[in-house]
C-alpha cells in the first residue's frame, strides 16, 4: 500500500508539472482527489491495514493529499493569474473617449456676482434683509425724501401700477421696510429686483438687480469716515486691490451724498469709452441717510445717524466681468452660462 | 447744462486746464460728461469796416466795395451779397485765407484740416481785380445762413483776427447738474461754484434797473395781478416799446450755439440768453395782444384747450397755472408761452416777464403735458427766489441794445408772498460728528461765504447760516455738511471701520433656502436662468401659473404690447430661453428659474417667489454606445423628490394626476398636481403636445413649477433626532399584485402600508408590467417589502407570517391578484 502511495504521489507531481494546464490539473484533482479518487479509494481500503500500521499509513495519506492539494492550489493561482494577464490584454478601453456625461447645471453669473458681494457684506456684520418688489409710493419715493412731482423722480422713471402701486425702482425701499420693523443698531443689505422704465439695450434694462445696504447707529457711532472705510473695504475685496476715489453727488435720502468710482477696470485708468476717457467708472451711490428718512421711521435725527449705498449688480457684473452688452444677462444663452462655475466658489 | 469756458471766464478768471475744471467740479458734484473743444472752420479772416459799397462797373449785382481791415491794410473786393452797405462791420477773408465752409460740403461736418484746403487766391471778377472776400455765416461755418454776408456789430474791432472777435477756439464743458442743483442751470451758478472751488473771486455786474422819461400817456400801460399767490409768489415785468425785430449779434447767437438752444430774433434770444447767463427763465408778450394791458396769474379753474408756441392744442387742469389777460390765457406759466401772445417780426411793444413759479406746480404741469421746455426745466428744480429783478433789468439792457427798444414806465414788481426766512443754526461739533472729518471753523465760513451763504457766529462752536436765495436745497444743517464737505472733493473725510463691522451677522433663512435650492438644481444638471417680470398678456393667458385663477397685474404705462403684464408664471421665460438656444443648434435645454410672480390679490397686485424647471432632450448621456435618457415627467421629478429629500420634507408632498382642465397647457395625460402638507403648491408634467407644435419641440418637454412660500417657511431644516442605524439584518419579500390599470402607485402602496406589521421597514415599486401574461386593462405592480426587528434577527417563519397577512390586505384591499 505504501508503494501504492508512493506511486499516487510521484504520478501526481509529475503530471503537475509548471507546464501543466487548466484541464491537467483538474484532471490530477479529480483522479487523485476526487470523491472516487485514488487517495479516496486507498482511504477506504484503511479497513484492511493491520491496526497497527493504520497510523503511519493514515499520515502518510494525510501528507501526499496536503502536498498534492497544495501543489494544485499553487497551479491554479498561477493560471488564474495568467488568465487574468490574457483577458486584460485583450479588454482594452479607448481611453480618449468621452465619459459619462454627468449633468451639472450652471449657475447664472448675475446670481453668483450677487452672491459673492453679500457675502463680502455679511462677513462685515451685515445681514442680509429681502423686501418686496411691488411697493407704494410712501416706501418708493415719500418717506425716500422725494416729495411729489419732484425732478429726482424722474430720474427713475417708474413703472405704475393698479391701486397705486408700482414696481420699486430702487432697493432703497428696504430701509424703509426694515426701519419699520427694526430698530438700530443695524447693519442690513437688501438684494432684489428694481424696475425702470428703459427698453433692453446694451446699456440698459427694463428690469435689473440693486443691493441696497445701510447701516444705522447713535449719533457719531457711524459716520461719513465709516462709509468710506466700510465701501473701500468692500471694493477691493470685490474688485481686487484697485484704486478708488469717493466724489460728490445727489441723492434725496442721503446728505451727504457720495458717488464711488474706481479705476476703470477695463483700461486700468488710462481712459476708454466705457470709462468716457476719465479713467474712472462709477460703481455705487451713498451718502449719509438724510434727516427726514429717519424721520419718516419716526427715528429722532439727533439721536441716531447712519450711511447708506446701493449698487446695481448687473452693472458691476459687467465690469468685473469685462464685458459691454447687457442684453447677454436676459438672454440665457447657454454658450454664455456654460463659462460660469457650476459650484459656489469664487469667479 | 453746458459751459463754455469763454463765457465761465467773465465771472472767473480761471486759467487752470479745462480737464482740471472738469475733474474739481466732478468731485464737487457735478459732473463733466464730456469736454469739446469748438475750433474756428476759417483761417486767415479779420474784422473789417466796408469803407465804400459802389457799382460793379461791369455787373448790375455786384458791388464793389473798399475796405478797411485796419493794421492789415484796404482792399478793393468784389462782393455779390444784397446786404452788403456802407459803414457796415463785416468779416474779410484776406487772400491766403482757408475757408472750410467755402469748399462746397466735401468735408462734412468733421473738423477740415486747414492745410487740405485750397487757400484764397485774388482773382479778377468780371474785369475788376478782388482782393479777398467778405464772408456769409455758412461760408464761415458759422450757421447754414447764406442770404447775404455776415453783418458784425459797430463796436468790433476792425482788424482784429475773427477767430479771436468770435472767442475760438473755445472749450464747452458738458456738466450733469442733479436735480437739487437748479442754481447750476446757468452759467453765474457755475462760475460761482468754480470760483468757490478754486477759492476765485466770483465778479457778477449787476445791471442797472431802466430807467425811462416819464412822458406821454398814449403809451401802452399794463398792470399785474396775481391770482394764486400759492403758486406764485413773485412776478415781474417791464413794457419796451420800439422794438426792432431782427437778428441777434453774431456773438450772442454763437454763445446760444454753444449752449444747445437756437437764435430766433433778438428779443427771443436775448431772454434765452439771459435765462442761460442768471438761471432766470424770462418770457416776452406781444402787449399789444394783451388785452388791456391787464396781466392775471391764475389757475386754469376749468378745464380747456390752449395753444402753446410750438402750435400744439394742450388740454388744460384746474391746478395748471396760467398767465392770462381779462378774455384768454396768454401762456402756461412757467412751461411754454402761446401762440396768441407771441412775440413776431411786427411786434413793436413787448412785455418782459420775470417770475418765480412754485417748483412743484411746474414739475406737475410740465410732466403731465409731457412739455419740458428750458424754462419749465429750470422752474420745477428751482431757480433763485431773488433773482427776477436782476434778470429783468439784464434783458431789458440786451433788448435795449439789439433791438433798439426803450422802457415804458417803470419796471413793476409784484411780490404777492414774501420768501421764509431761513436760518440754519449750524453745530461744528455735530457736523464733525457726521462726517468724521475735522474741518478749521474759519475754512467752514469760507466755503459756506463762497457759496454765497451770510455766515455769523452763533455763540460757542455754532455758526448761523443764512443760505443764499438761489439754493432753496440747503435747509438743515446736514445739508450745510454736505456743502462743506464736497467743496474739497471728499479728500479730508478719512477712511475708517466702524466697530460694529466685527460683528457677527446673523444668518437669513430665505438666502440659506435659495442657495440650497440652486445647489440642489445645479447638481441635477438644471442650468439657472434669469428672465424679465414682464410679459405679454397672450403668455399670461397660456401659461397661468400656480395660483390657479388669479388675474395678472397690467403695467399702466408699459414699455410695448408685449411687456405690458407682469408675468403669472416663470414657464414664458423659459420657454423662450429654451427657444433661443434651441435656435442656435443646443441638443438640449434643461433649465431652472427661481424668481417672483405678480397676480392681482384682493384687487391689488401682489408677489410670490416661485420655483419654475424646464427639461427637454437628451439629460443623461451615458457612454459612447448606450442610448440617451431624454428629459421627461420622470426625470424631473426626480429632482424634485432630490430636492424635497435634501429638505428633509418628502413627507408632506403628495403627487396627483392633474383633473381635466386643471393645467390646460399640459399632456392631460402627463400632469400631476403637487400638494404640501394637502394644500396645492403647484404642478408638474410634460408640456401639451400643442405647446411642444407651437414651440417648435419635437419631443416631450417637462416642467415644473411651485410656489415657494410654503417651502420657504420649512426651510432645510435638520432632523430634529437622530436614528441610531439598526444592527440586525434585514430581510426582502418580493410581491406581484395584478391591479386594474388606471390604480395609481402611490394608492397601492398606502394600501399595502395601513395595516402592516411594525416589522415592515418599506416598501418600494420596482417593476410595473403590462402585456401578455396578465389580462388587458390590467398591470402588474412588482413590490419589493423589507421586514427588519430592532432588536432581534427575524427568522423566515416569523417574516413568511407577517408578509402573507400583508399580500392578503392588499389581495382583498385593491381586488388584486398575485401574479405567478
Amino acid at each position: 500500500m505504501k508503494e501504492q502511495l508512493e506511486e499516487i504521489r510521484r504520478r501526481a507531481i509529475a503530471e503537475l508539472g509548471d507546464g501543466a494546464g487548466a484541464d491537467a490539473v483538474e484532471a490530477v484533482r479529480v483522479r487523485v482527489l476526487g470523491r472516487s479518487g485514488e487517495l479516496t479509494e486507498i482511504m477506504r481500503g484503511m479497513r484492511d491495514v493491520a491496526p497497527a500500521e493504520r497510523p503511519l499509513m493514515g499520515k502518510l495519506i494525510n501528507e501526499i493529499k496536503r502536498e498534492i492539494e497544495a501543489r494544485i492550489e499553487e497551479l491554479q493561482t498561477r493560471l488564474r493569474i495568467e488568465e487574468l494577464e490574457r483577458s486584460l490584454a485583450s479588454a482594452s478601453l479607448d481611453v480618449t473617449l468621452p465619459g459619462m456625461k454627468i449633468p451639472r447645471g450652471r449657475m447664472h453669473p448675475v446670481t453668483r456676482i450677487m452672491e459673492e458681494m453679500l457675502d463680502i457684506l455679511c462677513g462685515m456684520g451685515f445681514e442680509v434683509e429681502y423686501t418686496q418688489d411691488v411697493e407704494d409710493d410712501f416706501h418708493n419715493f415719500a418717506a425716500l425724501n422725494f416729495p411729489p412731482n419732484h425732478p429726482a423722480r424722474d430720474m427713475q422713471d417708474t413703472f405704475f401700477l393698479p391701486g397705486g402701486m408700482l414696481l420699486r425702482t430702487h432697493t432703497s425701499n428696504g430701509q424703509i421696510r426694515v426701519l419699520e420693523r427694526r430698530r438700530p443698531p443695524l447693519a442690513v443689505v437688501c438684494p432684489g429686483g428694481c424696475y425702470r422704465r428703459d427698453d433692453l439695450s446694451v446699456r440698459a434694462a427694463p428690469a435689473f438687480n440693486q443691493i441696497e445696504g445701510f447701516m444705522i447707529d447713535h449719533r457719531g457711532r457711524v459716520t461719513m469716515s465709516h462709509l468710506k472705510g466700510v465701501l473701500s473695504a468692500f471694493a477691493r475685496e470685490f474688485f481686487g486691490e484697485t484704486r478708488v476715489r469717493f466724489r460728490g453727488s445727489f441723492f434725496p435720502f442721503t446728505e451727504p451724498s457720495a458717488e464711488l468710482d474706481i479705476y476703470c477696470l477695463l483700461c486700468s485708468g488710462a481712459g476708454c469709452p466705457v470709462c468716457k476717457y476719465s479713467g474712472w467708472t462709477e460703481v455705487l451711490g451713498c451718502g449719509m441717510i438724510h434727516p427726514n428718512v429717519l424721520r419718516a421711521v419716526k427715528l429722532d435725527p439727533g439721536e441716531y445717524q447712519g450711511f447708506a449705498f446701493g449698487m446695481g449688480v448687473e452693472r458691476t457684473a459687467l465690469m468685473k466681468l469685462g464685458i459691454d452688452d447687457l442684453r447677454l444677462f436676459y438672454e440665457n444663452d447657454l454658450r454664455f452660462l456654460a463659462q460660469f462655475p457650476s459650484v459656489s466658489g469664487g469667479v | 447744462m453746458k459751459l463754455p469756458l469763454s463765457w465761465l471766464r467773465k465771472f472767473v478768471r480761471i486759467d487752470e486746464p479745462a480737464r482740471e475744471i472738469a475733474d474739481r467740479l466732478s468731485a464737487a458734484g457735478l459732473v463733466v460728461e464730456n469736454i469739446e473743444t469748438v475750433v474756428p472752420a476759417f483761417q486767415g479772416v479779420v474784422v473789417a469796416k466796408v469803407i465804400e459799397a459802389g457799382r460793379h462797373p461791369n455787373a448790375d449785382r455786384l458791388s464793389l466795395c473798399q475796405v478797411d481791415a485796419g493794421p492789415k491794410g484796404r482792399f478793393s473786393v468784389v462782393c455779390g451779397a444784397p446786404n452788403v452797405h456802407s459803414g457796415m462791420i463785416a468779416a474779410l477773408a484776406l487772400v491766403g485765407a482757408r475757408l472750410a465752409g467755402a469748399d462746397k460740403g466735401q468735408h462734412g461736418d468733421s473738423v477740415p484740416r486747414f492745410e487740405d484746403l485750397p487757400p484764397l487766391e485774388a482773382a479778377t471778377i468780371r474785369g475788376v481785380r478782388s482782393e479777398g472776400m467778405l464772408c456769409s455765416e455758412r461760408e464761415l461755418k458759422l450757421s447754414t445762413d447764406h442770404a447775404g454776408i455776415l453783418e458784425l456789430p459797430p463796436d468790433a474791432p476792425i482788424g482784429v483776427d475773427l477767430a479771436e472777435f468770435l472767442l475760438l477756439p473755445d472749450t464747452v464743458l458738458d456738466v450733469e447738474i442733479t436735480p437739487n442743483r437748479g442754481d447750476c442751470l446757468s452759467i453765474v451758478g457755475l462760475a460761482r461754484e468754480v470760483a468757490a472751488i478754486f477759492r476765485l473771486k466770483l465778479h457778477v455786474p449787476r445791471p442797472r434797473p431802466p430807467r425811462s422819461k416819464p412822458e406821454a400817456d398814449k403809451l401802452p400801460r399794463f398792470s399785474v395781478e396775481i391770482a394764486a399767490p400759492d403758486l406764485c409768489p413773485r412776478y415781474a415785468a417791464l413794457a419796451m416799446t420800439d422794438v426792432k425785430i431782427g437778428p441777434s449779434p453774431i456773438r450772442l447767437r454763437r454763445r446760444l450755439e454753444l449752449c444747445g438752444m437756437r437764435a430766433l430774433n433778438n428779443v427771443v434770444d436775448a431772454t434765452n440768453y439771459v435765462m442761460l447767463e442768471t438761471g432766470q427763465p424770462l418770457h416776452a408778450f406781444d402787449l399789444e395782444k394783451i388785452e388791456s394791458g391787464k396781466v392775471i396769474v391764475r389757475r386754469a379753474d376749468g378745464n380747456g384747450e390752449f395753444t402753446t408756441l410750438d402750435n400744439l392744442k394742450r388740454e388744460l387742469q384746474p391746478d395748471d397755472l396760467l398767465i392770462a389777460d381779462q378774455s384768454k390765457p396768454l401762456a402756461i406759466a412757467g412751461v411754454m408761452g402761446g401762440l396768441n401772445s407771441e412775440v413776431s417780426d411786427s411786434t413793436s411793444t413787448i412785455l418782459l416777464e420775470s417770475a418765480y413759479f412754485e417748483p412743484d406746480a411746474i414739475a406737475r404741469t410740465s410732466r403731465r403735458l409731457q412739455l419740458q421746455s428750458e424754462a419749465s426745466y429750470r422752474f420745477a428744480r428751482g431757480i433763485d427766489r431773488a433773482g427776477q429783478v436782476t434778470a429783468l433789468a439784464r434783458v431789458a439792457e440786451l433788448v435795449g441794445a439789439f433791438a433798439g427798444a426803450r422802457p415804458v414806465g417803470e419796471l413793476t414788481d409784484v411780490e404777492a408772498r414774501p420768501a421764509a426766512a431761513r436760518q440754519i443754526i449750524l453745530d461744528l461739533g455735530a457736523m464733525e460728528s457726521l462726517t468724521g472729518a475735522a474741518v478749521a471753523p474759519a475754512e467752514t465760513r469760507r466755503r459756506l461765504k463762497a457759496i454765497g451763504a451770510q455766515v455769523a457766529s452763533a455763540g460757542r462752536g455754532s455758526l448761523k447760516v443764512i443760505p443764499p436765495s438761489w439754493r432753496g436745497d440747503l435747509n438743515e444743517a446736514a445739508d450745510l455738511a454736505e456743502e462743506v464737505a464736497r467743496l474739497s472733493g471728499l479728500h479730508e473725510i478719512p477712511s475708517d471701520l466702524p466697530a460694529r463691522v466685527a460683528a457677527r451677522a446673523s444668518v437669513n433663512p430665505t438666502r440659506v433656502f435659495l442657495r440650497n435650492t440652486r445647489e440642489v438644481m445645479l447638481g441635477a444638471g438644471l442650468n439657472e436662468v434669469r428672465t424679465l417680470a414682464f410679459t405679454a398678456p397672450a403668455d399670461n393667458e397660456r401659461f397661468p401659473g400656480v395660483a390657479t385663477g388669479s388675474r395678472p397685474v397690467k403695467v399702466q404705462n408699459p414699455l410695448s404690447v408685449e411687456l405690458s403684464e407682469l408675468r403669472l408664471s416663470l414657464l414664458p421665460g423659459l420657454t423662450t430661453a429654451l427657444r433661443f438656444n434651441l435656435n442656435r443648434q443646443a441638443p438640449s435645454f434643461h433649465a431652472f428659474e427661481v424668481g417672483k410672480v405678480f397676480m392681482t390679490r384682493d384687487g391689488s397686485p401682489g408677489e410670490s417667489m416661485v420655483l419654475c424647471g424646464l427639461s427637454y432632450g437628451p439629460y443623461l448621456m451615458p457612454d459612447i454606445g448606450r442610448k440617451a435618457i431624454d428629459g421627461g415627467f420622470f426625470s424631473m421629478k426626480g429632482i424634485l423628490e432630490s430636492w424635497f429629500d435634501a429638505m428633509n420634507v418628502s413627507g408632506r408632498v403628495t403627487y396627483d394626476a392633474a383633473r381635466a382642465g386643471e393645467v390646460p397647457f399640459l399632456h392631460p395625460g402627463r400632469a400631476a398636481s403637487i400638494g404640501f402638507e394637502g394644500s396645492p403648491i403647484g404642478y408638474l408634467g410634460e408640456l401639451h403636445p400643442q405647446e411642444a407644435m407651437r414651440l417648435e419641440l419635437d419631443g416631450p418637454c417637462a416642467v415644473v413649477e411651485l410656489d415657494l412660500n410654503k417651502l420657504i417657511s420649512y426651510g432645510f431644516a435638520p432632523r430634529e433626532t437622530i436614528e441610531i442605524p439598526p444592527r440586525y439584518p434585514a430581510v426582502r419579500r418580493d410581491v406581484a399584485l395584478v391591479l386594474e390599470r388606471e390604480l395609481p402607485a402611490q394608492a397601492v402602496i398606502r394600501a399595502v402600508t395601513e395595516t402592516a406589521s411594525p416589522l415592515l421597514e418599506s416598501v418600494e415599486v420596482f417593476d410595473v408590467y403590462e402585456g401578455p401574461g396578465v389580462a388587458s386593462g390590467k398591470k402588474s405592480v412588482a413590490l419589493a417589502c423589507r421586514y427588519r426587528s430592532k432588536d432581534r434577527t427575524l427568522t423566515d417563519e416569523e417574516v413568511n407570517r407577517v408578509h402573507s397577512a400583508l399580500v392578503e390586505h392588499a389581495r382583498t384591499r385593491l381586488g388584486a391578484e398575485l401574479r405567478q
